[in-house]
């Protein structure tokens, strides 16, 4: 039964995600009850799925609906335009445009790949062997910060253009954290 | 994400102020700039794994299709269990381990998995009685599950190349996130028609925007199961001189000795299921794991499944005598072991029975087009800009279709002939993509939208066609009317994306 209470649940968040593109659609007083009420009841649907689904099932559960029926009323409210018809455009952001120096494409695909991995697996390490805890959560919380930080140095090294400032960082922070984690080298 | 968008219409009326901090363009330009620059990098990989993954939701369901015949079991009494396993050994009684899968609401079958005297490996269907009724031939539920894993690359290897997917993967959703100001402004705007760029920034923002739980939950999950050999190597290596069993004991619960000598007795099945069951009465135990069966070191770790649960279960490690010696801790020990049991149920979405199964494969979808609007835009963009790359958009369309083309032209010769899926997969996925010397971007679409429907259609057919009057799993009625479902859907938008004739 318990997967049904999932699907009992997604009016919840599909009422929320009205409210929410209600207090989009146009401007009126109502509009900061409308997204309040939106959000609430999102948090309303997580909140009632605990006690029906699980603490920890529940939430993930409404959040994968809530993120299903959320596309379904944006894809419902898809408006057509005329293929023929060139709509004007705002001064939509453009990607910077940088100078083409190979030096620095191989560098910054250096520091977005191995050199960052490098820290964020020192930063994982280091909490595995040095925070304290148990080893086994140490370890498991350190393992998931590696991707995590991998993840955002590569997305600073590749969008800052003070490229050696970020290859400075990271190599410190590869060799404090390292350098700690071999040290004390022992759980 | 793209930050595209158009200046709103006279009939549309105004939004009222953002909500959203503003944000300094140069930072969102820097962060577009490295977003587009790892997303191309990237994309046919992510392309891959997320398309892979999105169909990796319902192996269990893919297998069962692949042999609709085997019995369909939603309980097993614990001798049925013990004589499955011991028909198996019986087969092979040098073996080192033996595998055994019991009935669960997403595989509800008796199985047991063991080697051959040669070392070849086998997995044995059984009856309710615990009878062996057949090998398990599964082929291309395991191609496509070894795509998405490993790639069918070496497992070091292929879970790093994943892994390393999955980062950039999540590297992409925080420089996307960052790079899109207007999160709230444009949160319901879907825009189809016209600008091909306005279009596809639409698709590639409204998609990551409100699936964007799922997207980091998917991410960072499969890159720290693609990760974990390099992250366990180097902890091993700080810590244990390289030794990584080491770092493995600490999560396989209480050890038992190695004693080769031969038992009084071969392991009990049945009497551990029940002193378990007695011990844990709300748990189902969904698979054993027997180690050195008929040695006097013989154990074995047995699963157990309590129902609400999101952790993949509680794993207890049994004696040759059915003691139970204790619990790894997946559910009862640190937060680092219950955290680690929710990694492959949140990863494949294997927690919530099929209504999240489907919101998975929906939402890995539209992650999957995702990573092609996002390579679409920026193609567009140097259109816009003057700078076309034709040669590009044909090819990158071209291997967008082809892999719903590959899998299905693999599934439908794994029915009939007993060449490897992978080889079919791969031989489509080049021929598909060589489409792109020949035709144009809305031709190569178009045809192989079609193609993939025609195969999936014939995959269907022929799938009854095989195994005409002895389908025992619903199941596979439902995967064979999906699979019609989806070859509608491509043909539909082939119909729908035709050119109109002007008046």
């Amino acid at each position: 039964m318990s997967p049904l209470w999932a699907l009992a649940l997604s009016p919840l968040p599909l009422a929320g995600a009205v409210l929410l593109k209600r207090a989009w659609d146009r401007p009126s007083p109502e509009r900061p009850w409308l997204i309040a009420g939106g959000w609430g009841l999102l948090v309303l649907a997580v909140a009632a799925s605990v006690p029906l689904m699980g603490a920890a099932r529940g939430p993930f559960a409404m959040l994968t609906l809530a993120s299903m029926v959320a596309l379904a009323l944006v894809a419902a409210g898809v408006e057509r335009r005329n293929a023929k018809k060139k709509a004007a455009r705002e001064l939509a952001p453009e990607p910077s445009d940088r100078k083409r120096v190979v030096w620095r494409g191989w560098l910054r695909g250096f520091l977005a790949g191995p050199l960052a991995g490098i820290a964020a697996m020192g930063c994982g390490l280091a909490v595995a062997i040095c925070a304290p805890g148990q080893i086994q959560s140490r370890m498991v919380i350190g393992g998931l910060m590696v991707p995590f930080l991998w993840a955002g140095g590569m997305a600073w090294t590749l969008s800052d253009d003070k490229i050696l400032r970020a290859t400075a960082v990271l190599v410190g922070v590869s060799v404090v954290t390292l350098g700690a984690a071999f040290l004390k080298g022992a759980l | 994400m793209d930050g595209s968008t158009t200046a709103p219409t006279k009939a549309k009326p105004k939004v009222g102020k953002p909500i959203w901090p503003k944000v300094p363009a140069e930072f969102v330009r820097a962060m577009l700039a490295g977003h587009s620059a790892l997303g191309l990098a990237f994309a046919a990989l992510i392309y891959v794994v997320c398309f892979s993954g999105s169909i990796a939701v319902f192996t269990y369901e893919f297998m069962r299709w692949e042999q609709p015949e085997r019995p369909v079991l939603h309980e097993v009494s614990p001798q049925a269990a013990d004589a499955a396993f011991r028909a198996v050994l019986a087969k092979n009684p040098k073996a080192h381990d033996l595998f055994i899968r019991l009935p669960e609401p997403s595989s509800p079958r008796l199985s047991v998995h063991g080697d051959d005297a040669q070392g070849g490996e086998h997995t044995w269907y059984a009856d309710a009685t615990g009878k062996l009724v057949g090998e398990q031939k599964t082929p291309w539920s395991t191609f496509q599950a070894t795509l998405h894993t490993v790639l069918h690359l070496p497992r070091a290897w292929g879970g790093f190349i994943v892994g390393l997917t999955g980062v950039a993967l999540l590297s992409s959703l925080v420089s996307g996130v960052l790079s899109h100001p207007r999160v709230f402004k444009d949160a319901f705007a879907f825009r189809w028609g016209g600008s091909k760029r306005l279009q596809e920034a639409d698709l590639h923002n409204r998609i990551s925007v409100w699936g964007l739980p799922f997207h980091l939950i998917v991410s960072l999950t499969g890159a720290f199961l693609g990760l974990t050999l390099i992250i366990v190597g180097v902890l091993a290596l700080a810590t244990f001189k390289g030794d990584t069993s080491k770092a493995y004991a600490l999560f396989t619960g209480p050890s038992v000795k190695d004693d080769p000598r031969p038992a009084a007795k071969v392991i009990d099945i049945a009497a551990i299921l029940t002193n378990l069951k007695a011990r844990y009465p709300d748990a189902r135990a969904s698979y054993l794991y027997v180690e050195h069966p008929g040695e006097t070191g013989q154990h074995a770790s047995v699963n157990l499944v309590t129902e609400g649960r999101l952790s993949r279960g509680e794993t207890v490690i049994v004696d040759g005598t059915a003691k139970i010696l204790g619990e790894v801790g997946y559910e009862s020990g640190s937060v680092g072991l219950r955290v680690l049991a929710t990694m492959t149920p949140l990863h494949f979405g294997w927690f919530g029975g099929w209504p999240i199964k489907v919101a998975y494969l929906l939402l890995g979808l539209g992650l999957t087009s995702v990573t092609s609007s996002g390579v679409a835009i920026w193609l567009a963009r140097r259109r816009d800009k003057g700078r076309p790359a034709p040669r590009w958009e044909r090819v990158w369309t071209a291997f967008v279709w082809s892999q719903p083309l590959g899998y299905a032209v693999s599934a439908l010769a794994a029915l009939v002939v007993p060449a490897p899926p992978v080889a079919v997969w791969g031989a489509v996925t080049l021929l598909a993509t060589a489409t792109a010397i020949a035709w144009t971007p809305k031709a190569i679409s178009a045809a192989l939208r079609l193609a993939t429907a025609g195969f999936l259609v014939l995959t269907a057919i022929v799938h009854v066609a095989v195994n005409a009057g002895r389908i025992a799993d619903p199941v596979a009625w439902i995967i064979d009317a999906s699979l019609i479902a989806t070859a509608a859907i491509l043909a539909g938008s082939v119909w729908l994306s035709r050119p109109k004739a002007t008046a």
